[in-house]
């Protein structure tokens, strides 16, 4: 992938304008900015941790890089549908504190399966830095969104996270197309 | 409360990523293989042609081991695949009974040439095709450039003469020629490829004659228009292009004929790839259906071969030269791991039917042999290499 189509790819995975939509917030409507920062950051380790891993992954799974782009358009496709019918994700109980970026800012809002195996498939292609960086990118949008909570703005948020949704689609697509024309 | 909607999301996670594993990315087997052992494989299959050889010239068509029947059937452009296939085992072997058994069919084809104007055709009765045709000339051109032996030359060129009347001014191919009314207006799936291959083979012995520029103007007519101009949805992934393109001198790879190339190393590979996934059993089964017919699992395997060939000297598609390997290598473990031994022949009804063959679903054809064979060979020259890496 190129480096835009990378960052376009992990934007519209981790999707921070629907993600924005379910984060814990404080009493004024304005996401809490410590858990949302944990989660990013636990998001773009979490990314680098699987691109690092992906070669052993993939050859422990028996499946080809070239293939494996394949499952990963399958589930951009899929859960990029998703997103697109459900544009504001069910709201999670939340653990206290600091504790809620990991669950459930990381897990399941920004490091959802989409991601995951992005993670994979970028990390065969673009190394691990590139591929955490373009994670860096999608979580920083989200923490950028913080203090986002007047009515008329989240209505555009979801839009957004709804365009963002689509672009993942086509994403997905465009990543099936590929493996399957790669050697 | 947490807990219970952790539980669900791991479910789901869990449940997607099965489903994902069982129907779209189902492991891709790839069984270890040696060069000795694609050896030993090709020894056996080019035995199964070999003892095929009927009185007559003709070679078994095909066999049925679950009634025991053999075919009555006969294809004239497959014989003509089989004359190949032998040459190029005796060149890549030195296998003086493969090379017999070539020269038989040879001598029953040139007992039915047509000499017309300046052009000499194969003939067999009812059938002047072109893919025939081509695939005789490819066997000439092998067997010159293997044994030295000229004295089909002028037999050569004037097949060569007779493709070149089947081509059309935009490069397409007729399917075959009539008395009386010459080339019919239409073409055949395979035929094309076929004519572009032997064009090339013909330039290869003979420089300067302008065959490789007949060869490219075929192959152009595959890049650009083929598939449109035919009706078909989806590019044709046809090995005999890869084997023209292979071929072709250097001087006239342009950058459309090399990017043609390199899509039909993705067809290919996802041909390959996916065949890897079959096991055929259990949900597998469902999922990918049965291991794939030979004969074509072998174009896939050849037609990679034929790229490993071009990519290898040809630096702008250098970066493709790893994934091409590597699809080789695994389609030869797979083949070599699918074919009938002597031990499990000596279980069938005809052992000599059955030994060394590969067969789908209890049917083996002599194109199934023929295109595995091509694509062992190819493997043989990249395992060799690799053995040799230290």
């Amino acid at each position: 992938m190129s480096p835009a189509m990378l960052v376009v790819a992990f934007v519209a995975a981790v999707n921070p304008f629907r993600a924005r939509g379910s984060v814990p917030e404080s009493d004024s409507g304005r996401a809490r900015t410590v858990p949302l920062i944990i989660g990013a950051l636990l998001t773009v380790g979490s990314v680098g941790l699987l691109a690092w891993w992906s070669d052993p992954v993939l050859r422990s799974l028996a499946i080809t890089p070239e293939t494996f782009k394949i499952a990963v358009g399958f589930v951009a496709v899929l859960t990029g549908g998703y997103a697109f019918a459900v544009a504001v994700p069910a709201a999670e109980p939340e653990l206290a504190g600091w504790r809620a970026g990991v669950w459930p800012v990381w897990y399941p809002r920004l490091f959802g399966p989409e991601v995951m195996v992005l993670a994979l498939t970028a990390g065969t292609g673009n190394g691990v830095a590139g591929s955490a960086g373009a994670a860096a990118l999608a979580a920083a949008v989200v923490v950028v969104l913080a203090p986002v909570r007047r009515p008329v703005p989240r209505r555009v948020l979801v839009w957004m996270g709804r365009i963002a949704a689509a672009a993942l689609v086509v994403v997905g697509i465009w990543l099936t197309i590929d493996g399957i024309r790669d050697v | 409360m947490i807990g219970r909607r952790l539980a669900v999301h791991l479910s789901a996670l869990l449940v997607g990523a099965a489903v994902v594993r069982v129907a779209v990315v189902p492991a891709e087997v790839c069984p270890p293989v040696t060069a000795s052992q694609v050896r030993q494989s090709l020894d056996a299959a080019v035995g199964w042609l070999e003892r095929g050889v009927q009185p007559d010239g003709r070679y078994l068509y095909g066999y049925d081991r679950n009634s025991g029947v053999v075919s009555t059937d006969y294809n004239e452009v497959r014989h003509s695949g089989v004359v190949v296939v032998l040459y190029q085992a005796y060149a890549a072997m030195g296998s003086i009974d493969a090379l017999a058994a070539a020269d038989s069919g040879l001598d029953r084809a040139l007992r039915d040439l047509l000499y017309e104007d300046d052009w000499i055709a194969w003939a067999p009765p009812g059938e002047a095709t072109s893919g025939g045709n081509a695939l005789l000339l490819a066997g000439l051109a092998i067997r010159r450039a293997a044994t030295g032996d000229r004295g089909y030359d002028d037999v050569m060129r004037g097949i060569a003469r007779f493709l070149t009347v089947l081509q059309f001014p935009d490069g397409s191919v007729s399917a075959k020629w009539l008395e009386g009314s010459g080339p019919i207006d239409a073409t055949s799936l395979y035929s094309t490829g076929e004519t572009a291959w032997a064009l090339a083979l013909v330039d290869r012995e003979f420089r300067g004659e302008g065959w490789g520029e007949a060869a490219a103007l075929t192959i152009d007519y595959m890049v650009a228009d083929r598939d449109r101009v035919e009706g078909r949805f989806s590019r044709l992934p046809d090995h005999w292009a890869a084997h023209a393109l292979a071929e072709l001198r250097p001087e006239l790879l342009t950058d459309e004929r090399v990017d043609y190339a390199r899509r039909l190393a993705g067809y290919f590979s996802i041909r390959l790839r996916f065949e890897s996934q079959r096991l055929g059993t259990g949900v597998n089964l469902l999922m990918r259906w049965y291991p794939g017919t030979p004969a074509g699992v072998g174009t896939a395997g050849e037609g990679m071969g034929a790229l490993h060939l071009l990519a290898s000297r040809e630096p702008r598609l250098a970066d493709l030269l790893e994934g091409i390997d590597d699809r080789i290598v695994c389609t030869a473990g797979l083949m070599v791991n699918r074919q009938v031994t002597a031990d499990e022949a000596a279980l069938g009804a005809h052992p000599a039917l059955e030994e060394g063959a590969w067969f789908y679903r209890g049917y083996t054809q002599m194109d199934d042999q023929q295109h595995t064979i091509t694509s062992l060979i190819d493997a043989l020259t990249v395992l060799d290499a690799l053995e040799a890496t230290p």
